[in-house]
C-alpha cells in the first residue's frame, strides 16, 4: 500500500520538475520558512527548537565530566547522538537507532566538529584526567524532509546559547554556570536531493522520497567547507558539485543571520 | 585466435553492432556487463560470462534438492534466486526434505519465481557442485564433452542447467577431477582434446583400462535422465 | 639536532612526502579476485598497510521478506573492522562509524549493478578489514566492486575510489594514518563510476577551501583510473593464472 503512495508522489514531484517546478511552488535553491525558538528547557546547559517548513526538530546540549581520550590529554571533546522518535512518523519506531539516525548524528557531528568552532583545549579541566564533553542530542519531533539542515541548525542554535556547568570537587554544579561557551564559527549545513536530473535546495518530504541522490555540504562564515556527505543510490558530476558548493555557501550566510 | 577477456564497464566497441547477452550501450558504445569472454560476429556481440548465478530460463533441465513441504507442493532449492515450486500433481512418488529430482522448468515469471514439471527422483549416486555458466562448456558442443566424460569414467550423468551434475557409478572421483579441470579452463581454447588427454592419462596412470562393465549401473535406472539431458543441452564450445 | 627539524613537514621542498610518496602517488596496491571459495564472489585488497578481505553473496532470496523491493534488488554492505585491525583491540561489535560507512558505501555500489533485473532479491556485501592505516572505507569499497565482478553481478561499470586529502595546504592523493592525523589535515573519500566520471561516494572532514574543490576532484580522478586499471587487470589475472598452469 505505501508503496503505490509513494509512487503517485514521486511521479508528481518529477512532473512539476519537468515544468520547472517544485511541488511547493519554492525556487531551487530556496529554503522552507524556517522558525526558532531558542531555550526551550531549563534544565539544559542550551537548547533549541527548529522548524523546516513541517520539520521540527529540538537540539539540547549537557555537558558531563570524563575522562580525556590518551592521545588528547589536554582536550574535552563532544558527541551528537540523534533520536527519531516515534512520535516524528509514522516510519519511526522504537528500538536500537536505525543506520538513517546514525548517519544523520554523525553528519551533524562532522559539521561542527570539523569547523573547529569549539576550542576543546578549553574543555580541559585537569590534564590527563578530568574535562568537559558536550553532548549535543537531537529530538526530531516531526518528519517533513531534511532532517539534515534542520538538526545541524538546531545543534548550532543550541549550542550559541549553551553556558559551561560551573565545577566543584571534580563534580559540576546543578544550574550555575562558568560562563558562555565559546565559538569562533557557526557552520551551517546545506543538503541538496537530486531528483531525475534536478537538483534542489532543502527537500520536502515528497522530494526525498523522489530522489536519487542526496549531498550535504557544511560551511562556515569564513567560506570554507567543512564536511561532506553524498547518500543515497544515485550520482553526481564534478560540474554539480561546484554549483551546490556555491549555493550551500551563498545560503549559509542568509541562515547564519537568523541565528 | 585467443577470446579477449573483458570486466564490467569495459568498453569493448563503438562499431554499431547487435547487442547480444551481457553488454550494454551507452551513448553510442558498447560496454560489458560482465567478467567474460567477448564473441564478436559481423553484425552482433556477446559476452559469454565466466561467473554468474543461474538464472532460470524456461525448458532447462535442472537437479534441484527438495527443501520444504508447501501447501499443495514443496519448495525446491534450484541453486537460483529463490526456491522453485512443484506441485503434488507433478510427483508420482511423494518427495521429502531432502529428495535429490531433476525437472523442466515449467514457469518463470517477471520476479524469477519457478514451477518446475516433469520431476524425476533419483537414489543414490552424488552431486558435483560447478558454477552455471560453465555448464556449456562440461556438455559441450553437441553433447562432445558429455559423451567424453562418460566413456571416460564409465559414469551415468546427469547435467543440469542450474550447475548441478548428478553421477552414479563408475569412476567419480575421476569425473570430479574432470569437471574442475573443464571449470578451471573453461575460457581456453582446444579443451575437448586437453579432456580426452587428461582422461586417458589418468586411466592410464590407473593401471586399470576402462571395461564396459565396470561400476556401471544398470541402465534403467537413469535412462530417461540422461537422454533428456542430451535432447535439452545445447553445449556451446566457446 | 636543533629545535627547528622537529617541526613537521608533511610535504618538503621538493614535493616529496614524509613516506615518500609523490603527492598524486598512491599506496602500493595489490588485488586478488576469487579468494574465498564459498562466496559467489570475493577479493582480498592490499593497500599500503590496510588489508580487507571483501564477499558477495546473491542475489538471493531477501529475508525477513518485508525489506525486499518488488521493483529491484537490494543492496546490503556491511564493512566491519576486525577487532585486531586497529593500534588498541576495538569491540568486535559495530559500532556507528561502521554503520554509517556501511550505508554510504552500499549507497555507492547501487548505480553500478543492474538492479532492476533482479526484484525481490538481496546482493550481500560483506567486507572485514584486517589490517587499518587510513584509507580503509575506499580499499573496502574497491575489494567489494571486484567482488562484485567476480560474483558475475552485471554491472553497468566498476566502482574504483581512492582518498583525497590535504596537508599543509597541499593537495596529495591516499593519506595515510600519520598524514591524516595531521592536525589541519583534510581528508576526503571519493569513488567513481570510471568511465562517466560520475560521483557515487563523496565525504570530506577538514577544512577546504571552496576553490580547491574542482582541483582536488581533478585529482581524485587521476587516482580512481589508477585503481580502475588494478581492479581490471585483477580481474583477468584470475583467468591468466588457470592458462599458466595449463603451459607448465
Amino acid at each position: 500500500m505505501s508503496v503505490v503512495i509513494w509512487d503517485l508522489d514521486t511521479d508528481k514531484v518529477i512532473n512539476r520538475l519537468k515544468e520547472g517546478k517544485r511541488i511547493d511552488e519554492r525556487a531551487f535553491d530556496e529554503y522552507r520558512e524556517i522558525k526558532l525558538q531558542k531555550q526551550i528547557s531549563e534544565n539544559a546547559d542550551g537548547s533549541a527548537r527548529v522548524q523546516l517548513g513541517e520539520t521540527d526538530i529540538i537540539a539540547g546540549v549537557k555537558f558531563e565530566l570524563g575522562k580525556p581520550y590518551p592521545d588528547t590529554p589536554e582536550e574535552g571533546t563532544m558527541s551528537v547522538n540523534s533520536e527519531l522518535l516515534p512520535l516524528a512518523s509514522p516510519t519511526f519506531e522504537f528500538g536500537p537507532p536505525s543506520v538513517e539516525s546514525v548517519e544523520l548524528a554523525r553528519v551533524v557531528d562532522r559539521g561542527i566538529r570539523e569547523s573547529k568552532c569549539m576550542d576543546f583545549k578549553s574543555f580541559c579541566i585537569r590534564e590527563k584526567e578530568l574535562a568537559y564533553t558536550a553532548n549535543i542530542d537531537i529530538y526530531v519531533v516531526n518528519y517533513a524532509g531534511n532532517l539534515f539542515d534542520a538538526s545541524a541548525f538546531a545543534a548550532i542554535d543550541a549550542l550559541a546559547e549553551t553556558k559551561l556547568p560551573k565545577v566543584e570537587e571534580d563534580k559540576l554544579v546543578a544550574g550555575e554556570y562558568s560562563g558562555k561557551l565559546k565559538l569562533s564559527r557557526k557552520p551551517i549545513l546545506g543538503t541538496f536531493a537530486k531528483i531525475s536530473n534536478n537538483i534542489v535546495l532543502d527537500p520536502n518530504l515528497a522530494e526525498e522520497k523522489a530522489m536519487n541522490a542526496r549531498f550535504s555540504v557544511s560551511t562556515t562564515e569564513d567560506e570554507m567547507l567543512c564536511a561532506f556527505q553524498k547518500g543515497m543510490g544515485g550520482s553526481f558530476t564534478s560540474a554539480e558539485l561546484s554549483s551546490m558548493l556555491d549555493i550551500a555557501l551563498k545560503k549559509g550566510k542568509e541562515l547564519r543571520k537568523l541565528l | 585466435m585467443p577470446r579477449t577477456i573483458v570486466t564490467p564497464g569495459e568498453l569493448i566497441t563503438s562499431e554499431r553492432k547487435k547487442l547480444g547477452s551481457n553488454v550494454h550501450m551507452h551513448e553510442g558504445r558498447i560496454y560489458s556487463t560482465c567478467i567474460g569472454l567477448v564473441e564478436e560476429g559481423t553484425d552482433f556481440i556477446n559476452v559469454i560470462p565466466l561467473e554468474g548465478r543461474y538464472r532460470p530460463m524456461i525448458d532447462d533441465l535442472v537437479v534441484g534438492i527438495v527443501t520444504s513441504e508447501r501447501f499443495g507442493g514443496y519448495g525446491t532449492d534450484i541453486n537460483s534466486y529463490y526456491p522453485a515450486y512443484i506441485s503434488r500433481k507433478e510427483v508420482d512418488e511423494s518427495l521429502r526434505p531432502g529428495s535429490i529430482i531433476s525437472a523442466k522448468i515449467a514457469k518463470v515469471n517477471e520476479i524469477n519465481e519457478v514451477e518446475l514439471m516433469n520431476v524425476r527422483v533419483f537414489y543414490g549416486g552424488e552431486i558435483i557442485s560447478v558454477s552455471p555458466v560453465k555448464v556449456p562448456r562440461i556438455m559441450g558442443r553437441n553433447n562432445s564433452m558429455l559423451e567424453l566424460l562418460k566413456q571416460g569414467t564409465n559414469a551415468n550423468i546427469l547435467i543440469g542447467k542450474n550447475g548441478r551434475i548428478w553421477a552414479k557409478g563408475g569412476n567419480t572421483k575421476l569425473l570430479e577431477k574432470a569437471i574442475a579441470k573443464i571449470e578451471r579452463e573453461a575460457h581456453m581454447e582446444n579443451l575437448t582434446n586437453k579432456i580426452a588427454d587428461f582422461l586417458r592419462a589418468e586411466n592410464k596412470g590407473a593401471g586399470a583400462p576402462i571395461s564396459a562393465a565396470n561400476g556401471k549401473i544398470p541402465l534403467e535406472q537413469t535412462k530417461h535422465a540422461d537422454s533428456r539431458s542430451m535432447e535439452m543441452s545445447e553445449g556451446r564450445d566457446i | 639536532m636543533s629545535k627547528k627539524k622537529e617541526v613537521l613537514e608533511y610535504v618538503d621542498k621538493e614535493g616529496k612526502r614524509t613516506d615518500g610518496r609523490k603527492a598524486d602517488e598512491l599506496r602500493a596496491i595489490k588485488i586478488e579476485a576469487g579468494v574465498l571459495p564459498r562466496a559467489d564472489g570475493s577479493a582480498y585488497l592490499e593497500w599500503g598497510q590496510n588489508k580487507v578481505l571483501a564477499a558477495v553473496y546473491g542475489p538471493r532470496e531477501v529475508i525477513p521478506k518485508h525489506h525486499a523491493n518488488p521493483y529491484k534488488a537490494i543492496v546490503r554492505y556491511a564493512y566491519r573492522m576486525a577487532s585486531f585491525s586497529v593500534p588498541e583491540r576495538k569491540n568486535p561489535r559495530p559500532g556507528r562509524r561502521e554503520l554509517e560507512i556501511s550505508k554510504v558505501s552500499g549507497e555507492a555500489l547501487e548505480k553500478a549493478i543492474f538492479l532492476e533485473r533482479f526484484p525481490n532479491t538481496a546482493i550481500d556485501v560483506f567486507v572485514e578489514v584486517l589490517d587499518s592505516n587510513a584509507g580503509t572505507r575506499i580499499a573496502a569499497l574497491t575489494a567489494a566492486s571486484v567482488a562484485l565482478a567476480d560474483a558475475g553481478i552485471p554491472m553497468r561499470d566498476m566502482v574504483s575510489g581512492v582518498a583525497i586529502g590535504k596537508i599543509s595546504g597541499n593537495l596529495v592523493l591516499d593519506l595515510n594514518k600519520h598524514e591524516e592525523d595531521a592536525p589541519d589535515a583534510v581528508d576526503m573519500p571519493l569513488a567513481v563510476l570510471p568511465n562517466s566520471e560520475e560521483i557515487v561516494l563523496l565525504q570530506m572532514d577538514g577544512l577546504l577551501k571552496r576553490s580547491d574543490w574542482e582541483n582536488a576532484f581533478e585529482l581524485g580522478m587521476t587516482g580512481c583510473k589508477k585503481v580502475y586499471e588494478l581492479q581490471k587487470a585483477a580481474l583477468k589475472k584470475k583467468y591468466e593464472i588457470a592458462n599458466g598452469d595449463e603451459q607448465k
